[in-house]
């Protein structure tokens, strides 16, 4: 999944020598919490409403009165992402930095912006059931060939995998969290078990026959 | 009273022979029925109409499943959802469906005619079937198609769905309408098939707060089924005030069944079936119609079903089943099948986590009831 996939390209922005009220009220007004600031044409800036809260709160020493400019309050140089990125960089380098959004040149150009809730949606898309399915929950061993090994026994009875998702626990196994197009899991499952697979769900139930 | 409603044909609703939505679940019900001595005398309702079934799948999708059931084959029939080992391909398979829907929808014009009353449908409750394919052994919406024409006729319908699977094709067909209000008891998404069914699922545009989901935890037993039962039903349908109630009553939460993991026993069944009955008196005008639905343990699945038969023909319910009736099953299925209507008590050992169980569906029904709050102001 790329940035290009997943980020906002209805831009509101603003330049640089908008006053900080009149930032404030478009942030207010349009229901967002981040401000690319141009000038010339060109992204020189990003500023957020915390900035802005911040900047111009009584408790602190000096400051900034409402009419000042957004560009002696806005962060730069800012760091930007590409639309050829994955989703995860983009989550890397917002978490590292502790940044709430990256915006998205293409060329050198202003293409898009990705914020935290993109990275949501995105969390979402890949997780998520977009077509009724059952769980299989299951812990592979780290070898060449365990997965490849699973999706065949479920291929060769003929059932569609919706997603598979696959995390290291910590230890040397893999989970692997399989959506399957079929409401029978549990026999499925127990197919499974019987040929050396270590089920997490659904587990066996010991008083069904 | 109840009226009920059958035909032999719904024998040919079959998948094949180790395919869990088996016609032998209905059959040992007939059958038990016959041997308690209880008299049925079922109506039969025609086949549904091509335009019925079009009222809630697309041309293409009922194309398909017809030409696949005289034999043709059909080009990806499996992006329709046929085909599959959970909805694999017979002969006559839209023609077998097609009865089924009939049934469910002459039992809705009856319970929605005359005095009011329960009309019981013995088949449908194909709650999965979607607008363009098949999903969850269910060819067409027989449900859909009922309530389609109840709203057509000007009623307010309030689905009720204690199937243990999620009743997805019923929401989604009904999502944005604000004459169906839909209320599903499932085995919650996390885990289960079809993976739908989280109380964020409201509904949309004039539909909204009309759709209900109540995900439950594996493994939940019937005190805090019951609990969320009663925290959400009661005040859901005094709310909406349907004309009627439709009423899916899988019997696949029973806690030997095999395709899923809520551990509801034939008391905890007796206590929702009273439950339902009275809150359609006191909120939908004493007019239910019921349809079956899921229920794959052949052992619980026609107890299950005789219970609700009998508590709604008000019939005393017997304690032991008949030793005839219980031999015949017994060697026909070759395994040992309980003497008795109920489940023994207790049914099964203490399931360890029960408290965080039940913790967690408190949880889960108070933030659905928060929700739920500013449509019901």
């Amino acid at each position: 999944m790329l940035i290009q996939d997943i980020m906002q390209r209805d831009l509101v922005t603003v330049n640089v020598d908008v006053r900080l009220a009149d930032a404030y009220k478009i942030m207010q007004d349009n229901g967002i919490r981040h401000l690319p600031v141009m000038s010339g044409g060109e992204l020189v800036g990003i500023v957020t409403d915390r900035d802005l809260r911040l900047a111009t709160s009584a408790l602190t020493s000096t400051p900034f009165p409402p009419d000042c400019d957004v560009e002696g309050v806005m962060n730069q140089p800012v760091q930007t992402a590409d639309p050829l990125d994955p989703v995860e960089t983009a989550a890397r380098t917002m978490r590292e930095s502790k940044f709430g959004c990256l915006p998205v040149l293409d060329n050198g150009k202003l293409a898009g912006i990705v914020t935290g809730i993109d990275l949501l949606d995105a969390l979402i898309r890949l997780t998520g059931v977009d077509k009724p399915s059952g769980r299989l929950d299951i812990r592979l061993q780290d070898h060449p060939g365990e997965l490849a090994r699973l999706t065949h026994f479920i291929s060769e009875r003929h059932v569609n995998i919706h997603s598979i998702l696959t995390y290291r626990e910590g230890g040397e196994d893999l989970r692997a969290v399989l959506r399957i197009g079929s409401m029978e899991t549990r026999p499925l499952a127990q197919a499974l078990s019987e040929h050396g697979f270590k089920i997490l769900w659904p587990p066996a139930k010991p008083w069904s026959n | 009273m109840v009226e009920l409603i059958y035909r032999p044909e719904y024998a040919s609703y079959d998948f094949g022979r180790d395919h869990p939505f088996s016609p032998i679940r209905l059959e040992m019900v007939l059958d038990l029925l016959h041997d308690l001595g209880v008299h049925v005398e079922p109506t039969a309702c025609p086949k549904a109409e091509r335009e019925d079934i079009l009222s809630v799948h697309s041309p293409e999708y009922v194309a398909c499943v017809e030409a696949l059931g005289r034999g043709e084959s059909v080009e990806d029939a499996e992006r329709y959802g046929l085909g599959t080992p959970d909805n694999p391909i017979f002969p006559g398979m839209a023609d077998a469906a097609a009865w089924l829907v009939g049934g469910t929808l002459g039992a809705a014009r009856r319970a929605a005619e005359g005095e009011p009353r329960n009309v019981l449908h013995l088949g449908g409750g194909l709650h999965h079937a979607q607008w363009s394919n098949a999903s969850g052994f269910c060819l067409f919406n027989d449900l859909a198609v009922a309530i389609r024409a109840l709203t057509e006729s000007g009623l307010y319908v309030s689905y009720l769905d204690i199937d243990v699977h999620h009743g997805d094709g019923v929401q989604a067909l009904f999502y944005e309408d604000d004459h169906v209000q839909t209320i599903s008891f499932h085995e919650s998404g996390q885990y289960l098939f079809p993976g739908t069914g989280g109380i964020h699922e409201l509904g949309q545009g004039m539909g909204r707060g009309l759709k209900i989901n109540v995900p439950l935890e594996p493994f939940t037993e019937e005190e805090s089924y019951l609990d969320a039962f009663d925290r959400v039903v009661p005040r859901a349908l005094g709310h909406f005030k349907p004309g009627l109630l439709v009423v899916q009553a899988g019997a696949d939460a029973h806690y030997e069944d095999p395709l899923a993991d809520l551990m509801l026993t034939t008391r905890t069944y007796e206590a929702l079936y009273r439950r339902i009955i009275k809150l359609a008196r006191e909120h939908a005008g004493g007019r239910i119609l019921w349809t079956l639905g899921g229920g794959y343990s052949l052992l619980a699945s026609p107890r299950v079903w005789t219970l609700l038969v009998l508590t709604l023909m008000e019939q005393p319910l017997p304690e032991s089943l008949p030793a005839v009736w219980v031999e015949r099953w017994s060697e026909r299925l070759r395994k040992s099948l309980p003497g008795t209507l109920h489940d023994a008590n207790p049914a099964f050992d203490p399931i360890p986590r029960r408290e965080e169980i039940s913790r967690r569906n408190k949880t889960v029904v108070r933030r659905l009831l928060d929700s739920l709050s500013r449509y019901w102001l």
